[in-house]
C-alpha cells in the first residue's frame, strides 16, 4: 500500500498582473518536515495559497492529502493547521472566545495541550485579540491550530517578529509534532538557521520557478566553498558542477553543489582550504546560479 | 535523559557528526552501558530540536560504525562488544594524532620530531 | 458543516452584539420621542431612521470589509469550509442580524402609529413601504460587500444608498396616490403601495440571490 503523500504540486501554473508561478512541483511525505525558503516576491506565500485552497490553479494539479485542491477544501482543511504571519483573529473576542469556537469545530482539540501551549507561548486567556502585539496573536494562531493536532501543518513564516525565546518555543513544539511519523509540516521562513537546524528536507523557490528542492543532508553535503591558490601563469582544468569561480590574484574561490573527495583529488596541492557552507550560503549562491543560467 | 547533548550551529562540524561524538563519548565513558536501547530516532530529534534525517544519519553512520545495533521494529541499541569502549577512544586518540600530523606537515617537522613532541607532552601530562 | 455553519452565524452576533443592541435602543428612545406628536415626531423619526440605517452600513462595513482588510479572512478560510461557503454563511449571517433591530424597530414603528391616537393611522402603507425600502437597501450593502475587495467601490454603494432613502422618502412620498392619503385616519391599500412594495421584493430577491452565482463561484479567494 502506497502511503498517500501529504502535499503533490504537479506542474502548477498560476499568472498575475506582475508575476507568475511557473511549473512548480512540490511533494511532501508524512513524517517530513520541509523548509521552503526563497526571496521576498518569489511565490511563496502563492504556493502556500494553492495548497490550501485559497486560489485555482491555471494548469497542474494540486493535491493535499490526497484531496484535490481546491475543489475538495471543505474536507482537506478537517486535517490541515494552516497559519500565516499576517493571519488575524476576530478583533472583540478574547483568546478563550477562540478556543472555545475552534474547539466546537474539531473533534481532535487537545484542551489539555491547549492549555500547556497557551501557558508555554506566555498568552492569556481572557485577553482581547485586539489587544496582542503581533507576535503574540501569531503564538495564538500557533496555539489554536497546534492544539487540534491536524495532520498537516503549512505555515508561512511562523516565527517572523517572534523573539529567541519564543520562536525556542514554537520549534519545539514543531519537532514535538513530528514524534508522530503519520504527520508532517511544510513551513516557510526567512530563518535559515531554523530551517538547516529542523527540516527534512528543503525546497528553494526564486521568480515563480522552483530552484531546487532535495533533503537537507544532501545539501550540506554537496556545496562547498574551496580555497585554491594558484601561481601565476598556471590555469585550472575546467570543472564540471561549478556554481561560482572568484579569483583574487593567485587565490581562487570555487562553489561547487556536487562535491567529492575526487574534486579535491582532482585539483591537488593548489587546495589550500574546504568550507562547508550553511544553508544561507547554499540558498544565496543556488539562486545567483539559477538567476545567471536563465539570463536574468 | 538527552539534556546533556547538545547540538551547536555555530560549531563548524556538520549537526549529525556531532551527534555521533557526543553518543560515542558516552559509550566510550561507559554511561550508555552494552546493550542499552537508544532512544527513537523521532524521540531524540524532538528533544535536540534537530531534524529526523539528521539524527538518522547519525544512526546509520553508527551502526557501520560497529557502534550500535539497530534491530528492525524493535530499536537501536549500543554494540554488545567486549572493548568497545576501548576501541571508541582509540578511534578517537588516532583522529586527534592524524590532525597533529597534519599540522606537523604544514610546520615542515619530521615524523621524529613529531615523535619528540608527543613525548613532551606526555612528561608534561605526568607532572602534573 | 451545519455545526460549523451555526458556530459560525453564531460568532456574526456575538461580534456585532454592542452595535445590535445600541441600534435597537437608539431606535426604540426615537420612537418613544415620536411618540409625543408634532416637533417630536419628525426627530424621533428621523433618529428612528438614523438608526436603522446606519445600523446596516456599520454591519456591512465591520462584518465583510473589515474582516478582509483586518486579515481574519484568512483564518475564517483556514476553517473546514469552501469559499463559496464563506459567501452563503456570510450572507445568512449578517442578514439575520441585520433582521432583528430592523423587525424589532419596524413593529416598533408599526405599532406606534396604531397606538398612539395623534398619529394619523393613514402613514402606516408608506411606513412599511419605507421599513421595506431600508431592507431592501441593506441587502445592495450587502450585496455589494460581499463582491467588492475596493474599499472605493464599497464608499460609492454606501453613499447611493444612503442617497436612496432621503430619494425614496421624497419622490415615493410625493406620489399622489400615496400622498393624499398620509393624513388619513385609516391606512389606504391601493395599487401605488403593492407595485412599490413588489419592487422592493423584487431587489430584495437579487440582492440576495446574486452571491450565490457570483461570489460565491468566485475561483481566488485572496
Amino acid at each position: 500500500m502506497t502511503t498517500t503523500k501529504h502535499i503533490e504540486m504537479r506542474n502548477v501554473r498560476k499568472a498575475f498582473r506582475f508575476f507568475t508561478l511557473e511549473d512548480l512541483s512540490l511533494d511532501l511525505e508524512p513524517g517530513q518536515i520541509m523548509g521552503f525558503v526563497g526571496p521576498n516576491g518569489a511565490g511563496k506565500s502563492t504556493s502556500i495559497r494553492l495548497m490550501t485552497g485559497l486560489l485555482t490553479p491555471d494548469a497542474g494539479e494540486v493535491r493535499v492529502l490526497g484531496h484535490a485542491m481546491p475543489d475538495a477544501q471543505a474536507i482537506a482543511k478537517r486535517d490541515i493547521g494552516f497559519v500565516s504571519d499576517d493571519m488575524r483573529l476576530f478583533g472583540h473576542a478574547s483568546v478563550g472566545w477562540h478556543m472555545r469556537f475552534v474547539a466546537s469545530l474539531y473533534p481532535g482539540w487537545d484542551p489539555q495541550y491547549a492549555k500547556a501551549l497557551v501557558k508555554r507561548f506566555n498568552l492569556r486567556i481572557e485577553q482581547n485579540v485586539s489587544g496582542l502585539s503581533s507576535g503574540e496573536h501569531v503564538k495564538t494562531v500557533l496555539m489554536l491550530a497546534l492544539a487540534r493536532r491536524p495532520r498537516l501543518l503549512i505555515l508561512d513564516e511562523p516565527t517572523s517578529g517572534l523573539d529567541p525565546v519564543a520562536r525556542h518555543e514554537v520549534l519545539t513544539e514543531l519537532m514535538d509534532v513530528l514524534r508522530d511519523e503519520d504527520r508532517s509540516i511544510l513551513f516557510s521562513s526567512h530563518n535559515t538557521v531554523d530551517v538547516e537546524r529542523i527540516s527534512d528536507r528543503i525546497t528553494f523557490i526564486d521568480r515563480g520557478r522552483l530552484v531546487d528542492s532535495n533533503d537537507k543532508e544532501d545539501f550540506l553535503e554537496r556545496w562547498r566553498r574551496i580555497q585554491l591558490q594558484v601561481p601565476a601563469g598556471t590555469t585550472l582544468p575546467d570543472l564540471p558542477h561549478l556554481v561560482s569561480r572568484v579569483a583574487d590574484g593567485q587565490f581562487v574561490t570555487l562553489t561547487t553543489n556536487r562535491f567529492s573527495k575526487d574534486l579535491v583529488a582532482f585539483l591537488g596541492s593548489s587546495v589550500r582550504e574546504v568550507h562547508r557552507m550553511s544553508l544561507e550560503e547554499i540558498f544565496v549562491a543556488n539562486v545567483m546560479h539559477h538567476r545567471e543560467a536563465r539570463g536574468e | 535523559m538527552y539534556s546533556g547533548i547538545n547540538i551547536s550551529q555555530t560549531d563548524p562540524r556538520p549537526m549529525y557528526l556531532q551527534i555521533m561524538e557526543q553518543i560515542r563519548a558516552r559509550i566510550a565513558a561507559g554511561d550508555w552501558a552494552a546493550g542499552k536501547e537508544l532512544p527513537s530516532i523521532r524521540a531524540l530529534a524532538a528533544a535536540l530540536n534537530v531534524s529526523v534525517i539528521t539524527v538518522k544519519r547519525a544512526y546509520l553512520d553508527l551502526e557501520s560504525g560497529g557502534v550500535i545495533v539497530t534491530r528492525h521494529g524493535k530499536g537501536s541499541f549500543v554494540a554488545d562488544v567486549n572493548g568497545l569502549a576501548g576501541e571508541l577512544k582509540a578511534e578517537e586518540l588516532d583522529e586527534h594524532l592524524a590532525a597533529a600530523a597534519g599540522i606537523g606537515r604544514l610546520l615542515g617537522l619530521t615524523p621524529d620530531e613529531l615523535a619528540q613532541r608527543l613525548r613532551r607532552a606526555t612528561r608534561t601530562l605526568d607532572r602534573k | 458543516m451545519n455545526m460549523l455553519t451555526r458556530k459560525l452565524i453564531a460568532k456574526e452576533f456575538y461580534l456585532h452584539r454592542w452595535l445590535i443592541v445600541g441600534s435597537t435602543a437608539a431606535g426604540l428612545a426615537g420612537l418613544a420621542i415620536a411618540a409625543e406628536g408634532a416637533m417630536r415626531f419628525n426627530i424621533g423619526m428621523l433618529t428612528w431612521l438614523t438608526a436603522i440605517i446606519a445600523f446596516g452600513v456599520m454591519l456591512a462595513m465591520l462584518g465583510i470589509a473589515n474582516e478582509r482588510k483586518e486579515r481574519a479572512l484568512q483564518f475564517v478560510l483556514s476553517l473546514p469550509l469552501s469559499p463559496g461557503d464563506y459567501v452563503r454563511i456570510k450572507l445568512i449571517g449578517l442578514l439575520l442580524c441585520y433582521l432583528v433591530p430592523w423587525a424589532i424597530l419596524s413593529a416598533g414603528a408599526v405599532v406606534l402609529l396604531l397606538v398612539r391616537p395623534n398619529l394619523p393611522d393613514g402613514l402606516l402603507p408608506f411606513a412599511l413601504l419605507l421599513c421595506g425600502f431600508m431592507l431592501a437597501n441593506f441587502s445592495v450593502v450587502l450585496c455589494g460587500a460581499l463582491h467588492t475587495a475596493s474599499e472605493g467601490v464599497m464608499t460609492i454603494v454606501i453613499i447611493v444608498t444612503n442617497m436612496n432613502v432621503t430619494l425614496f422618502i421624497f419622490l415615493v412620498g410625493a406620489v399622489p396616490s400615496l400622498n393624499d392619503h398620509l393624513h388619513a385616519a385609516a391606512p389606504v391599500w391601493n395599487d401605488a403601495f403593492w407595485i412599490v412594495l413588489a419592487a422592493e421584493a423584487a431587489t430584495l430577491s437579487i440582492a440576495l440571490s446574486l452571491p450565490y452565482f457570483v461570489a460565491a463561484r468566485r475561483r481566488d479567494s485572496i
